[in-house]
């Protein structure tokens, strides 16, 4: 494991597996860590980095409480400086986060394979308003775990990624400057951003099972 | 407040000072006036400080008790490591919760829409809200003078971001300015409306001696974030809100302030709306026209 600087912060690096061939960057999702991939590295062919994203694992909490998709996917940007270029898998909102990340830096994500896990959804297409007093208790609670003494596995104030808003054409944006999008579908329901990700030209179906979803990247030719 | 800053006709130092946690953040927070009195939260605005309501604030605390905070990466409070609207929306919350009674919540510019979220999140703190022309901004966005623009796509401006956060993040100040003479005379460039004489009295709060001169104690970071937020996100909330909104603004054109049609447009969804005009006066209306704004917001205080 290595600490890496990304912003104020810093964020753990692991490398689950050593050695040549394409890099797989993968991206945890919410309360999870790296440790998530340790079965998926083994099925990859090449080397494997991970990171902790931050408030999460063994990377620090972000000083104030505050956290966005965004900003952690600069917290994968980080990681993918160290991998040069990469395939990145995402799990939930590690699936966001690596979407943003291969419309961010199309030039060194070969392509990006997206999987269904906790923070997938975000808040919807448009900041939540109704009902007011739910979204306020959801949010006062959110504030109250992160004042309580005890540290918990990973920084509470993260729920403001599960309600954050996620416009369709913004994600769209994304899948548009990707260059090639794999969606692990199952026939489960997905939320709107997923939906309109997938209308892009670089995106494809792929299955549900995430090593069968991952053989499709192995020795495929990259496009680009 | 380490180094002798000169007076200013009117102002007057709080009386008190003490700090509040908030998400592992130390925040400043002055006061004026009685300790028993019913307490009146004052929220300054982007680039603001706490102590730019040092003639706004003794007016008001002729019958109040007044609370100023240093928003987070402001004045005299922590720096965070990234800056969210929600964590400083949070932090007002944090500070009213810390009071232990319902405040009025005053904020002007940026203070003012957060002051607003923050009485939409916890109305139950919050006796009445008035919001110094702290309406968002133009759906185009703010075209002021030292609001920089940045061109192209979503994902590239994402790039952007991450690019900028990585060399510019750890940088501790501005450039520094000689003297605090520069320092005014350099953000008057912003605010044109407001005095030399004004303008070196907040320096002489907003700034610290460094080598080679002085620079503001604002971080430098607390201008940027990146996200898919939107103006016409903002006013619809306002919809929800359960307490009066006084909302006042100045006669004068000013770059910083929100002007019509979307000023009317926006505050058409506030439930219980007041409305006050200061005369001669613009965005910054409380530093213009102290005593005829402190009237106004008396006011509307003694009617909530």
């Amino acid at each position: 494991m290595k600490r890496i600087p990304s912003g104020r912060c810093e964020i753990a690096l692991h490398e689950l597996r050593a050695g040549p061939g394409p890099t797989l960057l993968a991206l945890h999702a919410l309360g999870g860590s790296a440790r998530d991939f340790a079965a998926l590295a083994a099925a990859w062919p090449g080397r494997v980095l991970a990171p902790d994203l931050a408030g999460h694992g063994a990377s620090g909490w972000a000083r104030g409480g505050s956290y966005t998709p965004e900003l952690l996917a600069a917290d994968a940007d980080a990681a993918l400086s160290e991998a040069g270029d990469a395939v990145v898998v995402g799990r939930g909102l590690g699936a966001y986060v690596a979407l943003l990340l291969a419309g961010a830096r199309a030039a060194r994500v070969r392509a990006a394979l997206l999987l269904p896990g906790r923070g997938l959804a975000g808040g919807g297409p448009e900041p939540l308003r109704e009902p007011l007093a739910a979204r306020n208790a959801d949010v006062l609670r959110m504030l109250d775990a992160a004042g309580a003494s005890e540290r918990a596995a990973f920084d509470p104030m993260l729920a403001a990624c599960e309600t954050d808003p996620r416009p369709p054409d913004y994600a769209r944006a994304y899948a548009d400057a990707a260059r090639r999008l794999l969606l692990a579908e199952d026939g489960g329901a997905r939320p709107p951003w997923w939906e309109a990700a997938r209308g892009a030209a670089s995106a494809e179906t792929a299955p549900a099972e995430p090593g069968a979803a991952l053989r499709l990247l192995v020795g495929a030719p990259t496009p680009g | 407040m380490n180094v002798p800053v000169g007076s200013y006709p009117g102002a007057v130092a709080p009386a008190r000072q003490r700090f509040v946690r908030s998400l592992g953040l130390r925040l400043n927070v002055v006061e004026w006036g009685d300790p028993e009195g019913e307490p009146v939260l004052l929220m300054h605005g982007f680039y603001d400080h706490a102590r730019s309501f040092d003639t706004f604030a003794p007016l008001l605390a002729r019958r109040q008790r007044v609370l100023a905070l240093d928003s987070r990466g402001h004045g005299d409070s922590d720096w965070p490591d990234a800056y969210t609207w929600q964590a400083d929306v949070l932090d007002v919350v944090n500070v009213l919760r810390d009071l232990g009674r319902p405040a009025h919540l005053v904020g002007h510019s940026r203070g003012g829409g957060l002051a607003t979220d923050a009485a939409l999140l916890f109305p139950e703190g919050v006796l009445s809200l008035v919001n110094l022309d702290g309406f968002g901004p133009p759906p185009a966005g703010w075209e002021a003078e030292g609001m920089r623009r940045y061109e192209g796509t979503v994902p590239e401006l994402l790039a952007t971001f991450f690019d900028w956060r990585r060399t510019n993040v750890q940088r501790r100040s501005f450039r520094p300015s000689p003297s605090l003479d520069e320092l005014a005379a350099r953000r008057r460039q912003q605010n044109p409306r407001l005095s030399t004489e004004w303008l070196r009295y907040f320096a002489g709060h907003g700034a610290r001696a460094v080598e080679g001169g002085w620079v503001w104690k604002v971080d430098p970071y607390a201008a940027r974030g990146f996200g898919p937020w939107r103006p016409e996100w903002i006013a619809p909330a306002w919809r929800g809100l359960r307490m009066p909104m006084l909302a006042v603004w100045g006669d004068q054109p000013d770059a910083w302030g929100l002007p019509d049609p979307w000023r009317s447009e926006r505050l058409a969804n506030v439930p219980v709306l007041e409305t006050a005009v200061v005369s001669g006066a613009g965005h910054f209306m409380h530093i213009e026209k102290p005593a005829e704004t402190a009237a106004l917001v008396l006011e509307s205080l003694a009617r909530a």
